[in-house]
């Protein structure tokens, strides 16, 4: 060392580097470097920095061709492999051999990185304390400052005398000792420095270059053989890739090299193989085996991915496997899957869906839905048309029926498809279609209403009707609501909103649902009051329309009402414990349905005007209106062969009492009119339930002549008669006593109040509709027609859903009377006028 | 409802003895509808029927449980109705009739 000192003025270079060149060799060739002569080289690359104004720049020279030496000798022996495997073996060695001294190699020249002379070769985002650099001499005296720290960090990689060396620097040892596995995640001190990029560039240029395709082309035919099956070593494979990504000296994209060589060729390499492969796979073993490979081999293949590719190309590698296995048969995958379907095959449509599913663009996904979709509709069309028979006629079957097949949809879509939201929105889809089907059966609304532009209805399918009907079995007592427990109750009632979700009209299933209410009340014929109360607020859970909802639940209130003012009437006189009362509220009640005149037996006539004498007591401003059609009783018949309660309506009781001053009269038609002085249809209607009553052996009333076989069929001169030798007629024998319920339905509605009622269904329609448009105009002030309907359905489709036709009328009907305006160059624009 | 049922089988001394009464009442369920008796059924003030709730009183209570016997009806010495909440409101800011302009005075209210 003062040897060199004293020798100041000659080349201080030539002096110390051959010596220090032979360790450097040393290292290449990873001979054993004794502790001193480590230490030695740090020194002497110091010391040459530190005395030679140009030191840096030849030892980088030096350097630079020993490793280019060192590289050319490593070619030739990795050349001279002529087998793809000894080739790869060869290479992969003598990568490692260098690639780990790539690691310590730059350790003593750290020096290096601080000067300017070797900048222009090193790259842009070395380190920090380049701007200190100036001219000669500041720079060695910079650098003697800086040298006695930066070194400290970087010497402790190995045993080191270092006169700075301090303990603190131990951590980074680590790094640089495993960044040779190849996996550098950590930044080693060494990944930064210009001798390390000089080595990685001379390897790249002098080796890699020449021998990369054979290399890659060797690399693959290993993993064409794993592919096949066939023995193979794969960390040759591993070794590969981790040369192509440590080779990369480009900090900012260590993965340059590897994505453009490696990647490329293993996407290549794999799409060509399954291209092949597949077709063959196909033809052999058809589409149904083969989307089984198919699923297997991309499994596979991601397994094999994580073993010989870089994180990142996992993606890119599954498009590339999922377009060749998968898109390239799409269509004669996607053939399959009607069939499959159709057979419930939800093992193998599982896996059609699971493999589809992949694919990004969707469209097998939605190839499925729309078989699925189909075959829901069809299906269910199918099953309801054989079977349409029964299910036109009873509720309970029809209900049932649709329950069965929306569970084993749903169970198809759950299993098949993991209950997926866009085959549960194309299960749905298909759903609403078969309950809303017009084919099976159909409720007429009305055709004629001239009112606002209305010309006809279309007709509409009856499943909100028969949904009521049933709600009203399970709600009634009635013997299917014996049968079940409360529980069986419940869980029927919810299967019944279930549907009804799926039902457009939902007004006319509340229209349904409030006249059987209105009975059940009336009647009190409920099963279980608290049933009753609790499915209005199921309704309004499932996002029944606010006002449908608490008009029913005004019901509720108001017969409770009803019945304390009952109690207070029957305390108040006690002659009347015959008679209850129920005094309703008419905007809760009985809005548009129109009341029936009867003339009162005498017996009932008596109590009317107590009754109202005691309710204007209670109450003033109001107007009491009798609602005998819907009013009923119990009456005591006495004839020759025994006496019975009969359970009767008010128009029954009329009817019945007028043989009461002339027993065994025949009474005309016509005269009965005269004396109950009931509107012609009613009159027929109540005459028809007593002379034919379903499923009763003998009838109250006979009549003259017999062969009439419908209420139409009355003539003027019809008589009629009581049947002295009425009974009731239990197992085969005539009863003496008994009670009997004549009622049946009660009649809350006249025929023409009925066609009211359709009436004011499409009346009300009407209405909402253009409510909802003014709604949605004055908010949005101009629309233009498409989005304005896709807004007016969203509004109405809790209530029902307005057709096109419909909108179209209504929006005529607004713009003629001036509450908005077309856009005059655009006719589909629609305007608010305020 | 369904009670003293037998009571009044027992009181009618009719039934048996006097055969020509054939039918006998044993009991009727007589069903009657009230209304406010106005003369327009809808309020001029906030243009709901009469019968239902004002527009107020269903925005404020729309679940209310109890019998909604509060909005009743009033009349003025004018024969014209109106909910008693709406008109309570409007005399505050106008003493007339909203339908005929006459000095309001109540001359009856719904119960």
């Amino acid at each position: 060392m003062l040897r060199a000192i004293g020798k100041r003025d000659r080349d201080i270079f030539d002096e110390v580097w051959p010596e220090k060149r032979k360790i450097v060799l040393k290292l290449l060739r990873q001979e054993t470097v004794s502790q001193l002569e480590w230490q030695e080289l740090f020194f002497g690359v110091h010391f040459v920095c530190l005395w030679d104004e140009k030191g840096a720049a030849k030892i980088y020279e030096g350097l630079q061709q020993d490793i280019v030496e060192f590289i050319v000798q490593a070619q030739s022996k990795v050349q001279a492999q002529r087998g793809e495997q000894a080739l790869l073996a060869t290479y992969i060695v003598e990568w490692r051999k260098f690639f780990t001294q790539s690691n310590y190699l730059p350790l003593p020249f750290r020096q290096l990185e601080q000067s300017p002379q070797v900048k222009p070769a090193s790259s842009s985002s070395s380190t920090s304390s380049s701007a200190i650099g100036g001219g000669g001499a500041s720079t060695s005296n910079a650098a003697a400052l800086i040298s006695s720290q930066v070194p400290s960090s970087s010497s402790s990689a190995k045993p080191s005398t270092s006169s700075a060396a301090t303990g603190g620097a131990s951590t980074s040892a680590g790094g640089a000792s495993n960044s040779a596995g190849g996996s550098s995640s950590k930044k080693s001190p060494t990944e930064d420095s210009p001798v390390r990029k000089l080595m990685l560039d001379s390897w790249n240029k002098h080796i890699f270059h020449d021998i990369k395709d054979r290399l890659q082309e060797s690399a693959m035919k290993i993993v064409h053989a794993e592919r096949n099956g066939d023995a193979y070593d794969a960390q040759l494979v591993v070794g590969v890739r981790e040369s192509y990504v440590n080779l990369s000296s480009n900090a900012e994209d260590k993965l340059e090299i590897y994505r453009e060589y490696f990647e490329k060729a293993y996407l290549k390499a794999t799409a060509d193989f399954y291209r092949l492969k597949s077709a063959e796979q196909q033809q052999e073993n058809g589409v149904l085996a083969y989307m089984k490979y198919a699923d297997a081999k991309l499994r596979e293949e991601e397994v094999r991915a994580k073993r010989y590719l870089e994180p990142s190309s996992f993606n890119i590698l599954t498009c590339r496997l999922v377009k060749v296995l998968i898109v390239d048969h799409l269509n004669s995958i996607i053939a399959e899957c009607p069939a499959l379907i159709r057979d419930y095959e939800t093992e193998r449509l599982n896996l059609m869906f699971r493999l589809l599913d992949r694919v990004i663009d969707g469209e097998g996904v939605e190839a499925m839905m729309g078989d699925l979709q189909r075959h829901i509709k069809s299906a269910g069309l199918a099953d309801m048309q054989s079977a349409s028979e029964i299910i036109t006629q009873d509720s309970e079957k029809y209900v049932e029926r649709l329950l069965e097949l929306f569970n084993r949809f749903s169970d198809l879509v759950r299993n098949a498809f993991n209950d997926d939201p866009r085959f549960l929105t194309a299960r749905d889809i298909a759903f609403k279609m078969v309950v809303n089907d017009t084919s099976v059966f159909k409720m007429e609304l009305p055709t004629s209403i001239a009112n606002r532009g209305v010309k006809y209805t279309a007709p509409e399918s009856k499943c909100p009707e028969l949904l009521a009907n049933y709600c009203d079995m399970l709600l009634r007592r009635t013997p299917l609501s014996k049968r079940l427990t409360s529980e069986q109750i419940d869980a029927r009632l919810r299967d019944v909103l279930l549907v009804l979700k799926y039902v457009n009209n939902k007004d006319v299933f509340m229209r349904y649902h409030k006249v059987h209410l209105t009975r059940r009340l009336i009647l009190g014929t409920s099963a279980d009051s608290e049933k009753e109360e609790d499915i209005v607020e199921w309704l309004r859970e499932v996002g029944m329309p606010a006002d449908y909802v608490n008009r029913l639940a005004r019901m509720f209130q108001d017969i409770k009402v009803s019945e304390d003012l009952n109690t207070q009437f029957r305390n108040s006189i006690s002659r009347h414990d015959a008679i209850n009362i129920k005094i309703l509220n008419a905007g809760a009640w009985a809005r548009c349905s129109e009341r029936v005149s009867v003339s009162l037996p005498i017996e009932l006539e008596d109590y009317i005007p107590d009754v109202e004498e005691f309710y204007k007591k209670k109450h003033s401003g109001r107007k009491l209106q009798w609602y005998h059609h819907m009013s009923n009783g119990t009456i005591t018949f006495v004839n020759n062969f025994g006496r019975y309660d009969l359970d009767v309506t008010t128009f029954q009781m009329a009817v019945l009492f007028a043989w009461n001053q002339r027993q065994h009269d025949k009474i005309s038609y016509e005269n009965l009119r005269l004396a109950t002085e009931l509107p012609d249809p009613e009159l027929r209607r109540t005459l028809w339930s007593l002379v034919a009553f379903p499923k009763i052996k003998k009838q109250i009333l006979l009549m003259e002549p017999i062969a009439i076989s419908s209420p139409k069929d009355f003539a003027e001169n019809t008589m009629f008669y009581i049947n002295q030798e009425f009974a009731i007629v239990k197992n085969g024998k005539s009863q003496r006593r008994g009670k009997l319920n004549l009622i049946g339905r009660l009649q809350l509605s006249t025929e023409r109040s009925q066609q009211e009622d359709n009436q004011s269904i499409v009346q009300l329609r009407i209405l909402r509709t253009q409510e909802a448009i003014i709604k949605i105009m004055k908010v949005r002030k101009r629309m233009n027609n498409a989005a304005l309907q896709a807004e007016l359905i969203d509004i109405l489709k809790n209530m029902f859903l307005p057709s096109k036709k419909m909108i179209k009328e209504q929006l005529e009907w607004l713009i003629e009377h001036k509450y908005m305006r077309r856009d005059d160059d655009d006719i589909n624009m629609f305007i608010y006028v305020a | 409802m369904a009670d003293d049922g037998e009571n009044s089988v027992d009181n009618k001394p009719t039934d048996d003895s006097k055969p020509e009464k054939m039918f006998t009442l044993k009991k009727w369920n007589a069903v009657a509808m009230w209304s406010w008796d106005v003369e327009c059924d809808i309020c001029a003030i906030c243009r709901v029927q009469v019968m239902d709730s004002c527009l107020r009183c269903q925005a404020e209570n729309k679940r209310d449980v109890l019998g909604r016997q509060d909005c009743v009806v009033v009349w003025g010495e004018c024969n014209h109705s109106f909910h008693h909440c709406c008109m309570s409101l409007w005399v505050k800011q106008n003493n007339r009739c909203p339908l005929c302009q006459q000095e309001w005075s109540i001359q009856r209210m719904g119960k």
